[in-house]
């Protein structure tokens, strides 16, 4: 794989929370690649880390959190060893938040706050930025009336869409998307999922596709990253890891995902563990059907079995 | 009966459930645990102030003239001196906490006890009773209070302590109502409260069960709000020269030690300690305020914990 | 008397409009009707779990409160065991209390963050007397909590945000097993938790239907949920219900277009199964205030004809226990 096909590479990311009671670790030692013109998934119940990840690669983490070691490479350089993006936020790099569809400012028109977006960050007269919102909006599937609307007179799928065209306006390489489609009905899901899929076919840009719902990340992505307890277990290719899933966790919590054709859907037992706290050795061990002894002495590494395809399990050596 | 003995049960355990509520917020914050020790030593000061100045005064009262020597100074008997009328000062200073001390609390209890009736009547039956109670409040709101309070003390030339301490009460608890209706609109929409409805729970037990307890610390906010405006008003009368004189408090006293110019003689402490008696009051009231609401909004707190 | 075999519980021709914004009546007030002649039954023959699927703004969650009393209805009247809510409530209040019984969705804001856990079952206990002393009181209370397979030592003593979103829910369960109701309305009672920890509480749900004969209006968005528990379903659109029927009937052979929209909206969790074709823009509707005629679905729907914008179709009794509010199916004359 040529240097130039990959996007973002991240390696051994830790991002820690200071308290009193020691450290919180929700992401302790993450590794991946993203491949350019691809969207990429990041599947993981609450608590797996996440959202903290984001904000990690981001250069987001407010205190008491703080990165503890790790680095973000982008476009040949360590985002972590920079002074700050701020000059690359929405230009190369764009971030859509948890629950940004209802951040929206509620006083001033769509046009107006989008053209606000575009002016700060990119030196061009008014008219141009707003010549640019509205191709954008019409871009994104919305009616041109959108713009003079208030964020209050759109639906939850329209304010989503806005969100999404404000942070492709200016053609970004690598869009953040966490949790976009989680709080939509099902029919809005699946048209904001389409857009999505619609940044990498129509305007060849990379997506990382946060969020807990595996139904969605079936329908949309082409690779696909599953996370536990700070760390990432599997990675594959979305046909590998859903179809014939190598880590334990995989396997239940593709299980756990209810569908029209089956009649039987099972748990997990147990309770995803406490950041402060994660068990020695493989941290998904104690709730594992498969757990044997060096399971709970030594965290297994995460090594590539096949091309494309990484684990963390001593069952798959 | 029966049923007495269920109602004062009843009544303990509401009390002890309060009492572990409000130790379980002040113990969470340096800022409300030094507030409400100070605080409480204060009013420990002032509650054994009349056996303290039994023993020293040997039975005297300390506003009594004459008792010893006029204005002298400080020494080992009086430590702080004694003034023109012949009072030992430090007995005086210690009379003057209690009595600021009673006026604040009376009229800030008073006040609060107002305040968050009018609060549920108006925030949890809603409707006619909110439009009456909401014009009310607002009404006093806009009144003046410092001008009324001034021209109340310059009519009335005398007034005993539980009056003005009602006075002042009734000038101070709109502020707090405001605070606690709008809590109290919050509150009730909390499903929590639909839980407790379909549980079987009555009207008045969700409120002193279900919201009350979550409305501790406003209410706690209003109480040290409505104290220091009583306070601050009360000593903002004092100083010129309004007030009854009988009465004794700190502000009272401030006012007599620059009266027979303590000021421009030099005799500093007995108006040094007064001040900051007076001080210490309104800073323990406000890091006791000021603790609680960083305890409620933890982004003013920098580092967790601290 | 007629051998009228009754209901449990009966929703007739419910209409609910919410006045939002304005002071005193005066300025900015607008309606919005959240439900519109809304009738359904839920048979009392035999314990059955009947799910009301819609999407946010459906008015499925108006339904649960006008059910438990919380909120009156602004047309219509709902019948429990054939009698008027509203007398239940007014009569027979604790009765009625402690026969129809409510999940929320929220596991966190349910509980009051001053007391501990087991207050919630504790207040049960009081309420309704189901124990004559404190030692009983404890022990029901811990029964109930091994009965849906949590440890009383785990959760006694703690306060709700030491206990995770799964916990919680499952609290819920052994309340309702304490006070054994009748009918339990859930409103998107697992929404909130964890996909791994879902079927724990679901399977719960559905032992206690077996174990003390109870149904359950079961509320949710979600199909495949819907799809899982239920027995009948009932679709609902923009308030408004649209189809009724066996659940794997409405699933596996939705009549109404806009179930048919929902089922093919699912989204799949095998790679191998996309969604075929992809939604227009006509799809995404720009929210506006409803039409007071025409099919609530009109504006979205592919076969929209000239009647659906003028006239409202009823429910129509088509085969098999199945309805639908089509003009597709005819109508009703």
């Amino acid at each position: 794989m040529r240097a130039v096909d990959r996007m973002i590479e991240v390696e051994d990311l830790r991002v820690y929370y200071k308290s009193v009671l020691g450290d919180y670790k929700p992401v302790d030692g993450v590794s991946f690649t993203v491949n350019a013109n691809e969207v990429f998934g990041l599947a993981g119940e609450s608590g797996c880390g996440k959202s903290t990840f984001v904000e990690g690669i981001l250069r987001l983490v407010k205190p008491p959190g703080y990165i503890k070691s790790g680095k973000v490479i982008f476009k040949d350089q360590d985002l972590l060893s920079l002074k700050d993006i701020s000059d690359l936020r929405w230009k190369e790099i764009s971030y859509i938040p948890q629950g940004s569809m209802n951040s929206l400012n509620p006083v001033l028109r769509i046009e107006e706050q989008m053209i606000d977006a575009v002016t700060s960050h990119v030196d061009i007269a008014e008219t141009e930025a707003r010549e640019m919102v509205l191709s954008n909006l019409k871009e994104v599937g919305l009616p041109i009336d959108v713009a003079r609307m208030y964020p209050h007179e759109l639906s939850g799928g329209m304010k989503q869409r806005v969100v999404i065209a404000a942070a492709t306006l200016l053609k970004p390489s690598l869009v953040v998307a966490d949790e976009p489609v989680t709080a939509l009905d099902v029919v809005v899901q699946r048209s904001i999922i389409q857009s999505i899929a619609e940044l990498r076919d129509k305007f060849g840009m990379t997506v990382i596709f946060v969020a807990h719902d595996l139904a969605a990340h079936a329908e949309l992505v082409d690779r696909i990253a599953i996370m536990y307890a700070g760390k990432i277990m599997e990675i594959g290719s979305v046909h590998d890891v859903f179809l014939d899933p190598l880590h334990p966790y995989s396997k239940l919590l593709i299980a756990a995902v209810p569908s029209l054709k089956k009649k039987v859907v099972k748990g997990i037992p147990g309770l995803p563990p406490s950041p402060l706290n994660w068990p020695v050795g493989c941290r998904f061990h104690p709730r594992c059907p498969q757990a044997f002894a060096k399971c709970s002495e030594e965290l297994p590494s995460f090594e590539e079995v096949e091309t494309g395809r990484f684990v963390a399990c001593y069952l798959c050596r | 009966m029966d049923f007495g003995g269920k109602l004062i049960t009843s009544t303990l355990r509401s009390l002890a459930r309060f009492a572990r509520g409000f130790l379980t917020y002040m113990r969470l914050n340096t800022k409300t645990m030094v507030g409400s020790v100070a605080f409480f030593s204060l009013i420990a000061l002032a509650a054994l102030e009349p056996s303290i100045n039994y023993i020293l005064l040997s039975g005297h009262s300390p506003t009594e003239m004459g008792l010893f020597e006029r204005t002298l100074l400080p020494s080992f008997e009086h430590p702080l001196g004694t003034d023109a009328t012949g009072r030992d000062l430090l007995s005086l200073v210690l009379a003057g906490l209690r009595f600021s001390m009673i006026i604040a609390v009376i009229s800030g209890s008073v006040a609060t006890l107002v305040a968050v009736s009018v609060a549920f009547l108006a925030g949890y039956k809603g409707g006619i009773y909110d439009h009456i109670l909401r014009s009310v409040t607002d009404t006093i709101l806009v009144i003046p209070i410092y001008p009324i309070a001034a021209i109340a003390a310059a009519y009335v030339r005398r007034i005993d302590l539980f009056t003005m301490s009602m006075f002042l009460a009734v000038l101070t608890w709109p502020w707090a109502a405001r605070t606690i209706r709008a809590q109290i609109l919050t509150l009730k929409e909390m499903v929590y409260v639909d839980l407790a409805k379909i549980s079987g729970l009555s009207d008045y037990g969700i409120m002193f069960r279900e919201i009350l307890p979550n409305l501790l610390p406003f209410i706690v906010v209003g109480f040290g709000n409505a104290l220091m405006g009583s306070l601050f008003i009360e000593t903002g009368l004092r100083l010129i020269g309004l007030g009854p004189t009988e009465i004794m408090t700190l502000g009272m006293l401030v006012n007599l030690l620059i009266n027979w110019g303590f000021l421009s003689l030099g005799r500093y402490s007995p108006i040094v300690v007064t001040t900051f008696l007076l001080v210490l009051i309104f800073v323990s009231v406000n890091l006791l305020n000021i603790g609680l609401d960083e305890v409620f909004n933890p982004r003013l707190k920098k580092v967790t914990g601290l | 008397m007629t051998n009228v075999e009754q209901s449990l519980l009966e929703l007739e021709n419910i209409t609910k409009v919410f006045k939002i914004g304005g002071g005193l009546g005066l300025m900015g007030r607008r309606s919005i009707k959240a439900l519109k002649d809304v009738s359904f039954a839920i048979s009392g023959r035999n314990p059955i779990i009947t799910t009301l699927v819609g999407e946010s703004g459906s008015g499925k969650s108006t339904i649960a409160k006008l059910v438990m009393g919380l909120l009156e209805p602004t047309q219509g009247q709902i019948l429990y065991k054939g009698r008027d809510v509203r007398l239940w409530l007014k009569n027979d209040r604790m009765t009625y209390r402690r026969e129809v019984q409510m999940i929320f969705q929220d596991p966190y804001s349910v509980y009051n963050p001053f007391y501990r856990v087991e207050r919630v079952l504790h207040l049960v206990v009081r309420n309704f007397g189901l124990a004559s002393s404190s030692s009983e009181a404890r022990n029901l209370v811990a029964e109930s909590m091994e009965a849906m397979g949590l440890r009383p030592e785990d959760l006694l003593g703690r306060f709700p945000h030491q206990l995770s979103g799964g916990e919680r829910q499952r609290l819920m369960l052994s309340r309702i097993f304490l006070m054994k109701p009748s009918l339990v309305v859930a409103d998107e009672p697992v929404s909130m938790i964890d996909v791994s920890l879902r079927s724990i509480f679901l399977d719960n749900l559905l032992d206690l239907k077996k174990r003390l004969e109870m149904s359950c209006l079961y509320i949710t968005h979600d199909l495949n949920i819907a799809h899982y528990v239920g027995d009948e379903m009932i679709v609902l659109c923009e308030g408004t219900i649209v189809e009724t029927g066996e659940a794997e009937s409405v699933v596996g052979d939705p009549l109404h277009p806009y179930t048919r929209l929902l089922v093919s909206s699912i989204p799949i969790p095998d790679p191998r199964e996309k969604w075929k074709t992809s939604l227009g823009v006509e799809d995404i509707t720009l929210k506006k205030f409803e039409a007071e005629q025409g099919c609530v679905f009109s504006n979205r729907c592919p076969h929209r004809m000239e009647i659906c914008i003028r006239e409202t179709p009823s429910l129509i009794s088509l085969e098999a226990d199945r309805q639908a509010a089509c003009f597709l199916y005819g109508k009703e004359e």
